[in-house]
């Protein structure tokens, strides 16, 4: 089993309450009823007719679906043959779908399922095969898959949403402690500093102490000569200097060893992340939010640092601090020692409470937050729309009041942490009183007799509870809040790319750009195919232009070619050699791309147009510019080609951007470029000006280009016509116009009509 | 101004709803008739009228602004589908919310059952125009705490964050 289900199974199991893969038993008996052919493929019906929580079971095999329903005896099985499915159909609701399986018209349903958003994905899959099939599409199906793609479907949402990391909290915390690896001599260095800091912090009490006992009151009583008791004293004072002085040494070694040691590895973390982001598949962009990944990069790495350069070291001292304090105290008296130590776990706990209730505050703030930015974030970029509607009055009351109900609950947090602290540290002043009321008759001669130095001593330890407690008390969330951050920055470091080069990868030198489709199927999930069956060839120079619906693959086609994924069947050849056989690195450098929407970098024009070749001579950038019509707008603006375009090139307008990365695309002289509706969102004076520069760009190398405007590829070699996953049209624009009925001229006089 | 509408959103009177035998909603205007399933437009401000009636390829076939138009068996027939369409958990009570990396677990007892779901930490509940909570779970469904202040102490303590 894999440890992606293996983690799928964990997610369902703890998350779900529900069962993991479909029950053997149920398994069995549905094999036993299909003569022994296996189950291919399942999905749970958790509601029944009338919406209460069931345990159904629809499972599909090569010629049968069985519908499986648990009764008092058992399970109650019902096979259908596949043959006399002639139509399903979903009906989706808010919460609840309907499944129907329906055999001949007019005949009653063969089969009726009930079931939440949390089971869709499954049944989609189940949808899928049967619609296939009553298109006439036989699907094969792997049995070995049946358990895989049941549990991917019901974990994938948590999955995709939380940083899941294998192990323990303990485990991702020695994982954490890892990093200081490197760093072991500055760490012991530190660690040590910081013992030195806890061990010479007890030293001045007790000295105190022994000055009152064994000097300054036998002084004044006349036991011990004033001569003898001045060097002692002198002696002693100097002392408590030196421990003054090697204390704050330590702390200035402590400090800096451990906050330059907490950057190296933020630093350490911030570089392994992000290099391995680089490498990591367009997939695991698609399931994670940018700005979640950003976060990783900054925001967690930011939270390890101060875990690593300050939590590890203050939580393990506070802990000798707090054992050493009570040690001593009651070494110097145990009956005053207890009624200082006893409490101490009670005012941990104290703490540890008002921590989870400041949480609790702070989640309901958030909320209200998050609704002050909600304003914002709707407000600040669709202002003209505000502008134009005069709604200036109604936003402006609108965020007043949430900024008001926002205020209100960072005072209750206010109200609440400067009622606890006061109220905290009179506890431990009570602590302090108990121990003057205990105290004070042992002084003054009842009882067991009580040394003044020991008792100031004592006194003096006792200002030093407050700090450990206080560390001690906030350790949980402390630990919790760096384990969240190296869950999610763990997540990324242990997740592998899906394109993995050959070990002995093959490069084309030099690569002609003939490209050619075997069969190609894919499907960005295990069932639902995106792609079934395609196949051409391409030979080198030729234009090929892809047309068809929206969602048919076209941008999938462009996608594998590209190797942003590896196909699922069949394969791709380049120059006659698979894909997943070339070197990625080299065969992408041959490649280009000029997409809808350019992606400029904050930088120069001259840098994002030398972006793939950094080295490339000045006199090259202005050739490619000027072949890509973009020399004459650059060299109008102020700086020229020195001129930062800003974040995403917002500086520029959208056909500007589109030449920039035109020329970006030539100056890169790709053997094999892919025009991904190049055109689609200009004016037409600046369509014509990118027209222009794409027929310089494409002149000489294999180009895919895909436009929903079928005009701009009439001097394409040939078009190839794809719908649903499908080529179902191929030839050049007149022989296309030439099909009666075809699809191609059905959308190129559909676009007719429109003009 | 002319505001031209639609074929499916003319007139409902014509329009007669039935359930066949093939467990699906039939919708019948004139000659055309079609197996449809209900969206309601407005689910929460007014999950009653408004009505969607809807192809198996998604197209509106109909559109219904008050089920009061129609005949009472149509409506009848609507109102069962209704039923399934607008289904939502209804939580009765909280058991536990806690958080976990990126996600906050819940456990909640609803008139359906007990069901344990997750949403993101930054998805938060959202207030109903009627009153009343609705929480969507990571994988679309819906839960809904009709009158919260009215829970049990314990519900009421745990939801205290969520809840103006």
């Amino acid at each position: 089993m894999s440890t992606l289900q293996q983690l799928d199974d964990y997610i369902i199991a703890r998350y779900t309450a529900q069962p993991t893969r479909l029950p053997a038993e149920l398994r069995r008996e549905i094999e036993r009823a299909w003569e022994g052919a296996p189950v291919q493929l399942y999905a749970l019906a958790d509601l029944d007719q009338s919406l209460r929580l069931t345990e159904t079971w629809l499972a599909l095999g090569p010629r049968h679906v069985a519908i499986a329903r648990r009764d008092s005896e058992g399970w109650d099985v019902r096979s259908i043959e596949r043959l006399r499915i002639e139509a399903v159909r979903e009906a989706p609701g808010l919460s609840a779908n309907t499944l129907t399986i329906l055999g001949k018209p007019g005949e009653p349903a063969l089969a009726l399922l009930r079931y939440t958003h949390r089971q869709r994905r499954a049944f989609e899959n189940i949808r899928f095969v049967l619609d296939e099939q009553i298109q006439g599409h036989a699907r094969k199906l792997d049995a070995a898959d049946a358990d895989r793609l049941y549990a991917e479907s019901i974990a994938r949402p948590i999955r995709d949403a939380q940083a899941l990391v294998s192990g323990r909290q303990t485990a991702v915390i020695r994982r954490l402690l890892g990093y200081l690896t490197p760093y072991k001599r500055q760490l012991t260095l530190g660690m040590a500093a910081a013992t030195v800091i806890t061990l010479v912090s007890l030293v001045p009490p007790y000295l105190a102490g022994y000055l009152i006992d064994r000097v300054v009151r036998p002084a004044q009583a006349g036991a011990l000569p004033l001569t003898r008791a001045w060097t002692i004293a002198r002696i002693a004072v100097a002392a408590m200097a030196v421990v003054y002085l090697v204390k704050q040494a330590a702390a200035h070694i402590r400090l800096r060893l451990m906050a330059i040691l907490g950057e190296w590895v933020a630093r350490d973390l911030r570089d392994e992340l992000y290099e391995h982001i680089q490498r990591l598949s367009l997939s695991f962009f698609s399931r994670k939010r940018t700005g979640s990944l950003i976060t990783r990069v900054s925001a967690d790495t930011d939270r390890l640092w101060e875990f690593l350069a300050f939590g590890v070291v203050d939580v393990s001292l506070s802990l000798v601090m707090l054992t050493g304090l009570g040690a001593v105290l009651l070494t110097l008296d145990w009956r005053l020692g207890l009624v200082m130590t006893l409490p101490v776990p009670v005012l941990c706990w104290f703490i540890y409470r008002h921590g989870e209730n400041i949480a609790r505050l702070f989640i309901r703030a958030w909320r209200k937050w998050s609704r002050v930015t909600d304003v914002l974030s709707d407000t600040i970029p669709g202002i003209r729309v505000v502008k134009a509607f005069n709604q200036e009055e109604r936003e402006i009351e609108r965020f007043a009041g949430r900024n008001e109900d926002v205020t209100a609950e960072f005072n209750r947090i206010h109200r609440s942490w400067t009622t606890f602290w006061p109220l905290l540290v009179l506890g431990v002043h009570a602590m302090t009183v108990t121990v003057w009321v205990f105290a004070m008759p042992r002084l003054l001669g009842h009882g067991v007799q009580l040394p003044v130095g020991t008792f100031v001593s004592f006194l003096l330890y006792t200002t030093m509870f407050l700090g450990p407690i206080d560390v001690i008390g906030q350790m949980a969330r402390t630990i919790n809040r760096a384990t969240t951050s190296a869950h999610r920055v763990f997540e990324v470091l242990d997740t592998e790319p899906e394109i993995r080069d050959a070990a002995e990868p093959v490069r084309l030198e030099p690569v002609h750009g003939r490209v050619t489709f075997e069969h190609v199927t894919f499907g960005y999930d295990g069932v639902r195919q995106v792609l079934r069956g395609v196949s051409f060839d391409v030979a080198p120079g030729e234009l090929i232009g892809l047309v068809g619906p929206s969602g048919g693959g076209k941008t999938t086609i462009v996608n594998l070619i590209a190797r942003f994924y590896d196909v699922t069947g069949g394969a791709i050849r380049i120059d006659g050699v698979d894909i997943r056989r070339l070197d990625t690195g080299h065969f992408r450098r041959q490649m280009g791309m000029v997409l809808q929407d350019p992606y400029l970098f904050h930088g120069t024009v001259v840098d994002n147009i030398r972006y793939g070749l950094p080295d490339a001579p000045l006199a090259a950038v202005v050739a490619a510019a000027q072949a890509a019509n973009a020399h004459d707008f650059i060299t109008k603006l102020q700086h020229g080609y020195d001129t930062v375009v800003g974040e995403r090139g917002h500086t520029l307008s959208g056909g500007e951007r589109q030449r920039v990365s035109i020329a970006r695309a030539i100056l890169h002289d790709p053997r094999i470029l892919i025009l991904d509706e190049a055109t689609s969102s200009v004016d037409t004076e600046t369509e014509r000006e990118i027209q222009q520069a794409l027929e310089r760009l494409v002149a000489g190398r294999t180009v895919f280009a895909i436009a929903h405007r079928l005009s701009t590829l009439r001097k394409a070699s040939r078009l190839f016509v794809i719908e649903e996953g499908r080529l179902v049209e191929h030839g050049t624009h007149a022989e296309l116009l030439n099909i009666r009925d075809g699809k191609y001229r059905h959308l190129y006089e559909l676009q007719l009509q429109l003009q | 101004m002319t505001l031209t509408l639609g074929k499916s959103a003319t007139v409902t009177r014509a329009l007669t709803l039935e359930w066949r035998a093939d467990g699906s909603l039939w919708a019948v205007r004139g000659e055309e008739e079609r197996a449809v399933s209900v969206r309601r437009c407005f689910p929460w401000s007014e999950p009653g009228r408004h009505l969607s009636l809807r192809d198996a390829d998604e197209e509106e076939f109909a559109f219904v602004r008050d089920p009061a138009e129609l005949d009472p068996r149509s409506r009848a027939a609507l109102e069962r589908a209704l039923e399934v369409a607008g289904f939502v958990f209804e939580v009765t009570r909280v058991l536990e919310i806690e958080e976990e990396v990126e996600i906050r677990r819940w456990l909640v007892e609803t008139r359906q059952g007990p069901r344990a779901f997750q949403t993101r930490l930054d998805d938060w509940p959202r207030g109903l125009p009627h009153g009343g909570l609705l929480i969507r779970d990571l994988a679309g469904d819906l839960y809904h705490l009709v009158e919260p202040k009215r829970l049990d102490k314990q519900s009421r303590e745990l939801l205290w964050a969520f809840v103006d």
